[in-house]
């Protein structure tokens, strides 16, 4: 039986090894939102927004590169994934 | 106790009405119009809200209390859960606190005069290791200590106690014994709706539906009022109980929380005849995730774990639930031919430390009830109780004193797994 193809979210797509199966990524964490000052807000505070989420992922089971996904968490359309590396220099 | 309920449930009464046929049977609560001001409005018609709202008016005897929801009552977790009821929790601040609801469950249905069918049919945690029992062990310990009923069984023992397990020597997955909690159990998820509702609208709490607040007043340290679809409200005091929410909650009030939203994955199968009669928990990473009980009407109800990502689209990822059914498989193989009936995932509330949030937000007046993670259910009693006494007095009661907001700010976390600032283990 195949699953229905109803969710947005399926695949992301890793900048060295194209579209893969999500089963292959790990999520890390969210970042804190851009505001936080203190250690304690970069540890524990999350932007829980409805219509964006900023969040690094690893293709653990895969090349293992960690990524920086923009995503919707609402609709679940993926907005950039971009390599983490990239992204902070 | 409760002779302001009407109709008041009793044998005589089904007697009576069956003589009177249907028009003997009067809807549970009263639909009422939004007032224009309150002692205390609560925004969030789930089992938290509702529950709040009852233990106020009862307890507290506040006289004017709203329950603001957007959509209608029980349409959120409190209609779409897996039911399980317990306080097998190994730190204080979580087993007293469980544990003062698993009392209230208990006695819930002669409180309520409304059958929530509390099954304490014992939750059994099973170990997929000899490393797991001394955890489990310590645990058990830690419960007993606090005269909460715990019993640590080895194989021969889980085997007379949960004859249906597979123990053979092919399964799947290894066991290697349980930390059972008896007392635990089920109660029927959408009956604490109903019966909350009911008796919070005997006492005149106002439920209004189709009610989505938009924005929040205030004068000073003090909200005074909200802003909602269906035009302005005073209000005394405020609580947010609304899972799955908070995060717009925080941004309302301008306040960031260390919560993210999540989804759970549950289902339940086609009804068979009866199969198991506990909650089995097999919580075994790199093996498998499950808990699994048999509802009333015979289906098996099953859940695992969260998505592990946020999201709020509701349609929760096929491998997971994948690896929920081979988990189920590998305990009961019996269940190869059974068919699942329905699946959905939903709203969690996941905090950066596994625990509840019950504190006073950003003004002196306004009171949050959330974070409650994936147990918000079996809280629902002593939450209430809580957060209604909370309200009332204006100090946190000591059963939920650990839950307060600035434990993350002072490193006072009841991370009751232990693997750091995270919602899921990753």
């Amino acid at each position: 039986m195949n699953p229905p193809d109803t969710s947005a979210l399926r695949t992301l797509a890793c900048p060295y090894c194209g579209p893969r199966e999500l089963e292959e990524f790990t999520f890390r964490k969210t970042l804190p939102p851009p505001s936080s000052a203190t250690p304690y807000a970069r540890i524990y505070e999350r932007v829980d927004s409805l219509t964006q989420s900023l969040e690094h992922w690893q293709h653990l089971r895969g090349c293992r590169a960690w990524l920086l996904v923009n995503r919707n968490p609402s609709s679940g359309a993926v907005v950039s994934v971009r390599l983490l590396s990239a992204a902070e220099s | 106790m409760s002779a302001a309920f009407e109709p008041r449930f009793s044998a005589l009464a089904l007697v009576r009405a069956r003589m009177q046929g249907a028009a003997a049977w009067r809807p549970l609560w009263a639909k009422r119009p939004l007032r224009e001001a309150y002692d205390v409005v609560i925004v969030g018609g789930g089992g938290h809200g509702l529950a709040t709202a009852y233990y106020l008016a009862r307890e507290h005897r506040v006289g004017r209390i709203a329950v603001l929801e957007k959509s209608r009552i029980g349409y959120g977790n409190v209609g779409r859960n897996t039911t399980i009821v317990r306080s097998n929790y190994l730190l204080p601040e979580n087993h007293y606190f469980y544990e003062d609801s698993v009392r209230r469950w208990e006695g819930l249905s002669r409180e309520l005069n409304f059958n929530v069918m509390y099954s304490p049919r014992g939750v059994v945690d099973l170990a997929a290791s000899d490393d797991d029992m001394p955890v489990l062990a310590r645990r058990g310990n830690a419960m007993r200590l606090a005269g909460i009923d715990a019993e640590l069984m080895d194989l021969h023992a889980l085997k007379r106690f949960v004859p249906e397990l597979d123990l053979g020597h092919r399964r799947r997955f290894p066991i290697t014994g349980a930390l059972v909690q008896r007392r635990g159990g089920t109660v029927r998820h959408d009956a604490v709706v109903w019966g909350y509702a009911r008796a919070a609208s005997a006492l005149g709490v106002d439920i209004i539906e189709d009610c989505e607040v938009t924005g929040l007043e205030a004068a000073g340290e003090s909200a005074t009022a909200l802003q909602t679809s269906r035009g302005r409200v005073q209000a005394g005091r405020i609580v947010f109980a609304t899972a799955g929410h908070t995060g717009m909650i925080g941004s309302m009030l301008g306040v960031p929380l260390p919560i993210e939203t999540h989804l759970l994955q549950a289902m339940v199968s086609e009804p068979i005849k009866p199969l198991l009669n506990t909650v089995l928990v097999y919580v075994t990473p790199g093996h498998g995730e499950i808990y699994i009980s048999q509802s009333d009407r015979g289906g098996l109800v099953m859940g695992g774990r969260l998505d592990a990502f946020p999201s709020r689209t509701q349609e929760g990822q096929w491998y997971r639930l994948e690896d929920v059914v081979q988990a189920g498989l590998a305990l009961l193989p019996q269940m190869a031919g059974v068919r699942i009936l329905r699946h959905w995932a939903g709203l969690n509330d996941m905090t950066m430390d596994g625990s509840p949030i019950m504190d006073r937000i950003r003004y002196d007046n306004v009171f949050l009830n959330a974070g409650w993670c994936y147990g918000g259910f079996k809280a629902i009693p002593a939450s209430g109780a809580a957060c209604a006494r909370f309200v009332a007095s204006g100090t946190a009661p000591d059963l939920v004193r650990g839950f307060a907001l600035s434990r993350f700010a002072t490193g006072h976390i009841l991370d009751e797994p232990g693997f750091g600032p995270f919602p899921v283990r990753l």
